[in-house]
Formats: C-alpha cells, structure tokens, sequence
C-alpha cells in the first residue's frame, strides 16, 4: 500500500510541477556552487577599481562551502514549502476524508509520504552533489571527495531530520498555515537549546555547523557522531508521533 | 441482515450534543433516507459511521464490524461527501485510478469505464479542476461506486445540484435499488418520498422517528379534504359548528382545507350542507399527507 500512496505523490509532483521546481533548484545550485567560487575573486576585484583586495585564490572547499550554503538555505526553504501541506492541505480541502474512508491506513499514508520526500530529496541531492563534484573537479583538480562527500552525508541526514519535522507539522496541522507555525515553533525552539552547551551536541541544527568544519578542517566522525544519532532518532520519533497523531484524529 | 446498527451512539463536541443516545437500524438492500433538519446531526452520523469521529458514548456497527474496533469495514463502503473534493491536477480516469489502486479494485481498467459510463462521464478528458459542480458530484459518485461496495453512503448528494443535476443523480442512485444498501442523508423531502424505502427523522441529535415511509404516512396522516365552492364563507360558517372539523384553512379564492377527526361521517355531512345551502361544488379532494407535513409535525 506504501508504494501505491507513493506513486500518487510521484504524479502529483510531475502534474503539479513542483518535481520541476525542486529538480531546478538543487541542479541550478549545483553547477553554480563551484563556478560562483572561481569568479568570486575576479568579481570582487573588478568590482573594486581605486582600493587593493587581496583575495586568496579559490579552492575546492570555496566550491563545497558555497554548495553547502546553498543546500542549507535555498533548498532546505524549497523543501520545506514543497513538503509542508502534504497532509495539512489534505485535511483543508477534505482530500484527506475521501482517501482514508476507503480503508487506507493512516498511519501508512504518513509514512507514504515521508518515504517519498526522502527518496526525492536523497536522489536530487546526489545527483546535485555529483554534478557539483564534476564542476569542482574541472575548476579545482585538487577537489577532495571523502570531504565533500561526507558533508553531504551529513546534510543528507540533516535534510531527513527537516522532512520527518516537516510531515510531523503537517500530520498535526490542519491547514498549510498551521503545519507551518508548528514547523517554525519547534525549529525556532531547537536553534534556541543551541544555546544550552549540554544539548548543543546532540542537537540536529548542530549538523550544518559540522558540514562546513569537515570541508575546511576534514571529517572527524566523533563530533558528528552524537547530533547524527540524535537526528535519525529524532526523526522516527517524529514521523511515530504524527503517523499515531493523525491515525486518532478527527477528520471532517 | 442489518447493515448498519447504532446503539446508544453519542458524539459531543464541548457543549453541544451532535449526538445524543442514537439507535439505528439500517437494514440489507434498503434505500434509507436519514432526515434531519440543518444541524440535526446526520453529518456527524455518517462520520462516525465512517471512523472519521469517535463516538463519545454507545457504538456502531457496520456491516457486522465494531466501528471502534475495526476500520476493515470501510472498504466494503462507498462514500460520497455532501461537497466532494478532488484533486484537481488529475483527469477523472486518472483519479479513479489512484482510487481503484487504494481499494485494490480487481480488474481496475475495465471497472473505471463501466462507472465512468455510468455517471456519463466517459468522454470527459478535462482535469477535475475544470468540472462543474455537477460533474464533480458525478465523479463523487462514481469513485463511490468503484470498489463495487456493498453499503453506499451518500451525505446530502442532492443539495448543491440544479434540478436536471439532481434528477440525474435521483436516478442512478434509484437504478441501484435491490442492489446496495443505500444511506442517503438529506433535508430536500422530495428525494425521499421518489426514492426512499425507509426514514429516520433526527432533531438535536436524537432519533424521532424510523419506519417505512407507508407506516409513517398512516401513523401520522390526518383526514383533510380540499373543497371549492361557489360561496366558501357560507360554508365556513356551517362547518365552524361541526364538531369533527378541526381546522378551517383558506386555500385561495374558493377554495378551503378543512381537517377533520372522522371522515365517514364528514363525507356524508358535508354533501348535504353544500346541498342545504345550495352552493355550486366546483372541487373535492381527499388530501394525502405529504413528507412535508410529516416532518414539520414531528420535528416541531
């Protein structure tokens, strides 16, 4: 049943057109990463004519610096604008109603769903990562890949944390609007505990950090160890509690 | 065999009782038409019985199954909201496909076509969104349809639906009579007195009344009887001293409504006054009661 809730996600992205939109967005920022990296000091200079910038010359971590930068803005905020309604609208427009009166398990449906984001977003982003790989290597022939690689694993996980939050939010929601107050909340309340130095380890907001640490200094797993066990467990949790959630909720 | 029995089912929302004590008896094959004034509770019947609420107190089985205990049941129902949503991006083909796939519909293609043919919707190649509010209903019933369901339920399926809309789906859901048991929820009275074998009759969440729509037309018919004469004031005055009129109503120009507690003797009486007074009798009509009447005087 999984499979058959999945592939009216699949059709909904291709009718709708948000297959496109997220495809572009982790694509188009892909091949800039590393090109936006080798410019940048040309651009800089040629911006300034009268004063002198001393701009070190670019390097492959330039290149996974900017990708990084790129993942964990743009597309995280296009992943979770795409992700967030897929139950909640349901819900709204009465959806939600026709499908689990056929018998549908919810709990199967939020699942559905999660497992969808994740394959989509897990495919896009190794593709984006190969072809920015591909880039940086033409531009920088010194481009590490267990570096590059390995922070792209951990944005993997990171991304996944954010997805399983997202489905969360929307399994609680009643509307977009809702399901995205829920998803700020508990977001805007994680980046706070960062601040507490007993939590910070373990917490998944901690992971971009991580990312830019391993690119410049290389990958030490035993800092990372910690927020990525938190984050994978976090993220069943959440997808648990919204899947029993929305399996006793009340629909319309 | 019964297909849906509710016992002592409550559903209450903070303060309001939706649904306060209800026992219901829907029987195998049975057209039911579940009457109720707007706000009376047939909604939040049909989403209990559909595990989309939780009843409050009291129980409901469907198809033999413990609502509470089982959601199995539902894919032996078919379901149509009072205003069906879709989604947009697909065709109707494509919809009822997804649908078939949920249901796990034998024989998915072949089936599509024979309820897409049967709601008249097998050339339309248009995306939902582009349907008409008729057109939807139409679809809403064929997904309905789909899984070939041995309990129909229908919430309001008429209301939004001009009259040509209306007859159309009048008649399907008629042509489905002996083969599905159908739980038809509405407020319009005539869908029911054309369709239904059954009603219940709701108020505040408690049931008023359930019977065949004959036993109830006996159980609650009063004997009026329309006349026209000439002269209707002349006869009002004779008729104010009998002591079997109950009430005298103005019908129009000649006309009157005159209800009565025993109509043998008034049938002879009367004559003879028209006769006495000599008055030019123009009409006389023995008048049935109708579901309207029936309705108003039990949820009043």
């Amino acid at each position: 049943m999984i499979f058959r809730l999945m592939k009216k996600e699949l059709y909904e992205f291709l009718k709708t057109g948000k297959l496109i939109a997220i495809v572009a967005v982790f694509l188009f920022f892909s091949i800039l990463s590393p090109i936006t990296a080798k410019i940048m000091p040309d651009l800089i200079k040629s911006m300034s004519m009268e004063i002198t910038i001393i701009v070190p010359p670019p390097t492959w971590k330039d290149a996974f610096l900017q990708f990084s930068k790129n993942l964990n803005q743009i597309v995280f905020l296009v992943t979770v604008l795409l992700f967030i309604g897929s139950i909640a609208e349901e819900k709204n427009r009465k959806t939600a109603t026709l499908v689990v009166s056929k018998g549908v398990d919810r709990r199967e449906w939020v699942v559905a769903k999660f497992v969808f984001y994740f394959l989509l977003v897990f495919l896009l982003l190794w593709a984006s990562f190969a072809l920015c790989y591909y880039y940086s290597v033409i531009l920088f022939p010194d481009t590490e890949f267990y570096s590059s690689f390995s922070s792209s694993i951990l944005f993997l996980i990171y991304i996944t944390f954010i997805i399983s939050l997202t489905v969360f939010s929307s399994s609680i929601g009643n509307s977009m609007l809702e399901a995205g107050g829920i998803f700020i909340s508990v977001f805007i309340a994680l980046n706070i505990l960062n601040i507490f130095p007993s939590v910070k380890p373990y917490n998944p907001m901690n992971l971009s950090s991580i990312e830019n640490q391993w690119i410049l200094s290389g990958v030490d797993w035993s800092i990372a160890l910690k927020p990525v066990i938190s984050s994978l467990l976090l993220s069943l949790i959440l997808i648990f509690l919204g899947a029993s959630y929305f399996n006793n909720q009340e629909l319309e | 065999m019964t297909v849906i029995k509710t016992e002592g089912l409550c559903k209450y929302f903070k303060d309001k009782k939706a649904l306060d004590g209800l026992n219901l008896d829907v029987q195998d094959g049975v057209i039911f038409g579940y009457l109720g004034p707007n706000g009376a509770g047939k909604t939040t019947t049909i989403r209990v019985l559909l595990n989309l609420a939780r009843p409050t107190r009291g129980t409901a089985y469907v198809l033999g199954e413990d609502i509470r205990s089982s959601r199995r049941y539902l894919r032996e129902v078919g379901f149509l909201p009072d205003v069906p949503n879709f989604y947009n991006f697909f065709t109707a083909r494509e919809f009822l496909s997804f649908m078939a796939d949920i249901s796990e519909v034998d024989n998915p293609k072949g089936r599509i076509e024979e309820v897409l043919e049967l709601v008249g919707l097998k050339d339309e190649r248009k995306r939902i969104g582009a349907y008409s509010r008729g057109m939807k209903q139409r679809l809403g019933l064929a997904q309905a349809l789909l899984p070939d369901p041995k309990l129909l339920i229908l919430d309001e399926p008429t209301s939004s639906l001009d009259p040509q809309g209306r007859k159309e789906i009048l008649d399907l859901i008629q042509s489905l009579r002996g083969k599905k048991t159908i739980f038809f929820s509405t407020h319009i009275l005539n869908d029911v007195e054309r369709i239904c074998d059954r009603i219940a009759i709701i108020k505040e969440g408690r049931l008023l009344l359930e019977d065949s729509i004959d036993n109830i037309k006996k159980r609650y018919g009063r004997y009026r009887i329309l006349i026209e004469v000439d002269n209707p004031e002349r006869l009002i005055d004779k008729l104010k001293a009998l002591s079997q009129v109950r009430s005298i109503e103005r019908k129009n120009e000649n006309g009157i409504v005159i209800e009565v507690s025993d109509i043998l003797y008034i049938q002879r009486d009367i004559p003879r006054i028209i006769i006495q007074e000599d008055l030019l009798l123009e009409r006389w009509e023995r008048l049935e009661p109708s579901l309207e009447d029936i309705f108003l005087e039990v949820t009043a």
